[in-house]
């Protein structure tokens, strides 16, 4: 909502206040103030003109050598391109020296050889308007040669609020008077006021039938006839212009005007072009069609409320007219309507046609019933004011059943427990008195409320409440504490692992990555995925904002994929980005889809990336890095017990076979550490080796973990015995030490193994398995003897199973 | 002066050559310490004449150089010195130390942690909702009919007819209510969804709702409650004003602004040039959400309050490009 600060104060003396306070008041008493603007920059300079003479520039088609006054005395050649440029017209002038808006300096000039002293100025070069088809038009009556600011009253100051959908009653300078008069403790002062002709007669010359009195309550209209169309004066239009609107004619510019001044749209429809002379009011039928003023043509539906002529649709109720019926320069009768339209039924229609206008936004707010005949009147009169003709006596005002005045009783101390201070009835009288809003006091603790009908937001006692606190003043009321039980947060063990995941990730040296929630469908066939892959059965938006988000995410990899090759492409190669969230799987249509905590990680580059090169080389990331960070997350959840991490046979599409792990929990697969299938990355843009870790925190929730439990720390020594095995290529040299470890002997601390050897003096297809193994007793320090006993139990073991050959020393 | 420096030379070398392991000390303390030959040396050249200072000087510290070197040579062959011979850097100190760097958590779960951990200190229960919501739950029980205006403050994606992406994380003041009796404290942190993506808006963003319903809860206990959040958020001494606003579920409902961190309140672009920012929404709940879930309005009253952890991330960090946020960028997500 925009008004100007001269504008405003045709209703409200509110002189007391700058610009600034005056903002800063609205915005506090919850109209937001969004801008305070001169109404036009850097034209102090510019004065008014007039063109003398004309005549043809002798090289130049499109351009007119122009005699012009600036002033008593001045006598000045000027050429101008403008199509409009003609003897008398009286126009703005920019002489030499002037600097225009956007910092172009004008200086005499020659052009195509003929002298120009100084510029002739459209509305748009001066910024006071859209308008480049010529040079502005000015009053003629105006004094040559006076600044054109004065000339004009463009000393303004352009004030723009930010309406809450609540204050229908404020979509209207008048609105806001009445709030600035609240704040500063006057009266508006409407331009219509007193006793209003009667909107009734037999004889008219027109008819109204209203055919849904639901949805079009009230309806009335006058008829002027033999207005004279043309332009709009300058004040009219400056106006329109200074919020926005271009101003079309005088009969459209006054319906806009008095819907900023009242709030009330109105339509004008050309009285002539209305077939059979009649308005009906009803929902479109079947197939009807409507041509707007915007030369769209819609199709209207049978929910559409339209105002027709005894044939066709004329407007779309509240939202826009037809240009079948639209008051153009031919226009001698005028039909004016001021109508209350039902706001849910305005704001369907708009949305199903998809055109919000300054008109439905106010009819689907609400307007003020009572307020029809008023805005009807100020139009006439402004009409009659700008375009002639004679208003044909009577009219038409139809009343179904109406939004009613209503009477709300609102208790004091109520008031003062929700705002948490004392307030009194005499107080509370006061401050909704002061907007208009008629209050008095039934006794100390109830205040009796005569609801006016332009706020159509107060319905009920807490919205009294919330208008107590905003006159009185939010910044007034008292800063307390509440008083509560105590009470104790109960954990959330989602929330815990996820933080808890988050140190432990960040110290392996991750950074935490955010992917948006949707994705694009195509992720699934460049993962490869088959097609009865459950991942591909995703919860699509119905109104994406694009195709790459569209589809809510059913896997986390593909956005780290992006966010691995943006970094890739910005030189950084050596990544590890983790990311904790939500996806999502498609149960059916209306049931919310289930929603599955993850974690997935990438790594890609060197394997300690940001660590000095100097010390930590330029090794590589490999699957290693993958299973001992799982390991290590599982250890420091407690979770090693219940969750092992083994090779994966069946991998999916992205992952490299050889290179594929998985983490299982009770037989069932809880994550995946997998090197990245080359061809995947590819199509993600990425190119080097990447690994790839996940995790379904869902499950990890649910496991228990191991208890700390403290046990003696050993009286004894250890002694630490190695072996050095050969087996087959294929024998896995962890199962060797599980072996081991699992063998059950109580002397056996633990096993490990400190190398694995091809190559050199080992023949092909065997590899060398070194072992060290701890052996340590509770009760004594151990002798070799005992040692070698439980050592030679372990080589036959390895030698039968694994069928291994001791290495030769 | 010159021929006492060539002096000491020739006897430091000589000393040298005949040292045994345990004269290594002695022969340090007496030529190389803080207090030895070399060294008182250095400071009597200040009585040579200004001309041949600086010549001397040069000598004088190559000489001590080049026996320092003998020094530690002698010392590698003996089977190495003493601990902190520091007269010779055989440990290149300068080098970068080894470590293994952390990486950082994301700049919004910074920011969303922190204010978390305010209001748990408070007291308040941490939960969180589904992001694909029914439209009762995101809409309708908050008190924001189909076809109210309020809607349009809300550019909703949907899932379906009753399906949609949360577009605030309020769902979960009905979701505890209908769950839980008062006394209640929660905050509800969590992803919200709006279909609007330009410099300043991208169309997933994060939320922290909070609130608290028992008896006699009122709009001062609102303002001391965001009061002291936003002065452990900031500074104890930000201003902070209330003012008027409207949300379908809250009634009175308010705006708060801070005075603005980047120019103390002076105006500038970031604030508009008021002198303010707007970082929560908040009010007293409306009776007609409590009339949803069944609690008496004349029991009971509590407030509620909504932030952008985006927007304060931005505020405290200077960040000035929204998308900045999920692009992932290490050079982005390492500085925070």
């Amino acid at each position: 909502m925009k008004f100007t600060l001269n504008w405003l104060k045709q209703y409200i003396d509110c002189a007391e206040l700058t610009p600034a306070q005056l903002a800063d008041r609205l915005t506090m008493a919850g109209l937001e103030v969004d801008a305070v603007e001169p109404l036009c920059h850097d034209i102090d300079e510019i004065v008014v003109a007039r063109v003398e003479s004309v005549s043809r520039h002798p090289n130049a088609d499109r351009l007119t050598i122009c005699q012009v006054t600036a002033g008593e005395g001045d006598s000045r050649q000027v050429v101008c391109g403008a199509p409009n440029v003609r003897a008398g017209l009286v126009t703005a002038i920019a002489l030499p020296g002037v600097t225009m808006p956007g910092g172009f300096k004008i200086k005499p000039a020659k052009l195509r050889g003929e002298k120009s002293d100084g510029m002739l100025c459209s509305a748009k070069e001066l910024g006071i308007g859209d308008d480049q088809g010529g040079i502005l038009e000015l009053p003629e009556d105006l004094p040559i040669g006076q600044s054109l600011v004065e000339a004009l009253s463009l000393k303004d100051i352009m004030i723009e609020v930010d309406l809450t959908p609540n204050r229908a009653d404020c979509a209207s300078v008048l609105g806001t008077a009445r709030e600035v008069g609240g704040f500063i403790g006057k009266k508006v002062t409407p331009p219509v006021t007193g006793e209003l002709p009667k909107l009734s007669g037999t004889d008219l010359p027109f008819a109204v039938e209203v055919l849904d009195n639901v949805h079009c309550p009230r309806y009335a209209a006058r008829l002027i006839k033999d207005v004279k169309i043309g332009t709009s004066p300058w004040w009219l239009k400056r106006l329109l212009l200074a919020v926005g609107l271009r101003p079309i004619n005088n009969v459209v510019d006054v319906t806009n005007l008095v819907m900023l001044e009242y709030g009330q749209p109105l339509h004008a429809f050309d009285f002539n072009k209305l077939a059979g002379g009649k308005i009906v009011v009803r929902k479109a039928k079947a197939g009807e069609k409507i041509v707007t003023l915007d030369d769209v043509e819609r199709e209207l539906d049978l929910e559409t409320l339209v105002i027709c002529d005894a044939d066709k649709p004329a407007a779309v109720a509240g939202v826009m007219g037809g240009s079948a019926s639209q008051v153009d320069d031919r226009t001698v009768d005028i039909l004016l309507e001021s109508a209350y339209f039902e706001p849910v039924g305005i704001r369907r229609a708009a949305r199903r046609l998809n055109m919000g206008t300054d008109s439905s936004y106010r009819f689907e707010r609400g307007v003020d019933p009572e307020g029809i005949p008023f805005a009807l009147e100020r139009a006439v009169r402004l009409i009659t004011e700008t375009a002639g003709g004679t208003v044909v006596a009577g009219g038409v005002d139809l009343c179904a059943t109406l939004p009613q005045p209503v009477e709300l009783s609102l208790r004091v101390q109520r008031t003062s427990e929700l705002l948490g201070m004392e307030f009194t009835a005499d107080g509370i009288c006061a401050l909704l008195n002061g907007i208009d809003v008629p209050a008095r006091k039934q006794d100390e603790a109830t205040v009796i409320v005569q609801v006016p009908t332009f706020r159509v937001d107060l319905e009920r006692e807490v919205d009294l409440v919330e208008e107590v606190a905003r006159l009185h003043g939010y910044n007034e009321i008292p800063t307390t504490l509440p008083i509560v039980p105590m009470s104790f947060p109960e954990d959330d063990q989602a929330r815990s692992l996820r933080k808890r995941l988050t140190t432990l990730l960040t110290g392996m040296g991750c950074y935490e990555a955010i992917n948006y929630s949707f994705v694009n469908p195509r992720h699934f066939d460049m993962l490869g995925l088959s097609e009865d892959d459950p991942h591909r059965q995703v919860v699509p938006l119905l109104n994406p904002l694009s195709e790459d988000q569209s589809v809510m995410r059913s896997h986390l990899l593909p956005g780290l994929l992006e966010n691995l090759r943006r970094n890739i492409n910005h030189q950084q190669t050596d990544v590890r980005l983790f990311e904790i969230g939500k996806v999502f799987h498609h149960r059916d249509l209306d049931t919310q889809p289930q929603e599955v905590m993850e974690l997935a990680v990438v790594m890609s580059g060197r394997r300690h990336p940001g660590a000095p090169r100097l010390h930590d080389g330029e090794a590589l990331v490999d699957i290693y890095d993958g299973k001992g960070m799982v390991a290590a997350i599982l250890a420091d959840l407690r979770l090693s017990e219940v969750v092992t991490i083994e090779a994966d046979s069946s991998s999916p599409a992205y992952a490299v076979g050889q290179s594929s792990l998985r983490v299982v929990s009770n037989g069932k697969m809880v994550g995946r550490i997998v090197r990245l299938e080359p061809k995947v990355l590819k199509k993600f843009g990425v190119k080097q080796e990447t690994y790839f870790v996940s995790l379904d925190l869902v499950a990890l929730v649910g496991l228990t973990a191991a208890p700390k439990v403290f046990a003696s720390l050993p009286k004894f020594p250890s002694v630490q015995w190695d072996i050095a095995l050969l087996v087959a290529d294929q024998v896995g040299a962890g199962e060797m030490l599980a072996a081991i470890t699992e063998h059950g002997d109580s002397l056996i601390e633990k096993a490990e193994i400190f190398d694995v050897y091809r190559g050199k003096n080992i023949e092909a297809g065997q590899k060398s398995v070194a072992i060290a193994v701890t052996y340590r007793a509770e009760d004594r320090t151990l002798d070799d003897e005992t040692v070698n006993g439980v050592h030679k139990k372990i080589i036959k073991m390895m030698q039968t199973r694994f069928d291994a050959r001791l290495r030769d020393a | 002066m010159e021929d006492e420096i060539l002096r000491l030379k020739s006897e430091a070398h000589v000393a040298l050559a005949d040292l045994g392991k345990d004269d290594l000390e002695p022969f340090r303390v007496k030529y190389l310490g803080r207090k030895g030959l070399f060294t008182s040396m250095m400071r009597q050249l200040g009585q040579a004449s200004a001309e041949d200072r600086p010549r001397l000087g040069k000598l004088a510290n190559d000489i001590k150089q080049e026996l320092a070197q003998a020094f530690a040579a002698k010392q590698d062959a003996l089977g190495g010195g003493q601990q902190g011979v520091s007269a010779v850097p055989s440990l290149d100190l300068t080098l970068t130390g080894r470590s293994e760097p952390c990486g950082r958590p994301h700049p919004v779960t910074q920011v969303m942690e922190e204010v978390c951990g305010i209001f748990e200190g408070l007291g308040f229960t941490v939960a969180e909702g589904p992001d694909v919501e029914t439209d009762f739950y995101n809409f309708e029980a908050l008190n924001i009919p189909p076809h109210h205006p309020a809607r349009d403050m809300h550019d909703t994606f949907y899932v379906s007819d009753s399906l949609l992406l949360r577009t605030h994380t309020s769902p979960m003041q009905i979701r505890t209510m209908t769950e839980q009796e008062p006394p209640l404290r929660m905050i509800a942190p969590g992803k919200v969804y709006r279909c609007d993506s330009d410099i300043t808006h991208t169309p997933m963003f994060h939320q922290v709702e909070g609130f608290l319903v028992d008896r006699k809860v009122s709009f001062a206990d609102l303002k001391g409650v965001l009061s002291v959040f936003i002065a452990k958020m900031f500074d104890a001494d930000t201003a902070i004003r209330f003012r008027p606003s409207f949300f379908p579920f809250t009634e009175p409902s308010a705006e708060v602004d801070i005075g603005c961190v980047i120019c103390a309140g002076k105006g500038c672009r970031v604030c508009k040039q008021t002198g303010w920012l707007e970082i929560l929404g908040a009010g007293m709940i409306d009776p007609a959400v409590f009339a949803k879930i069944g609690y008496d309005p004349d029991q009971y009253s509590g407030f509620a309050f909504g932030l952008g952890i985006e927007r304060i991330a931005m505020l405290k960090y200077g960040i000035t490009d929204i998308r900045l946020y999920y692009e992932n960028d290490l050079r982005f997500l390492s500085q925070f």
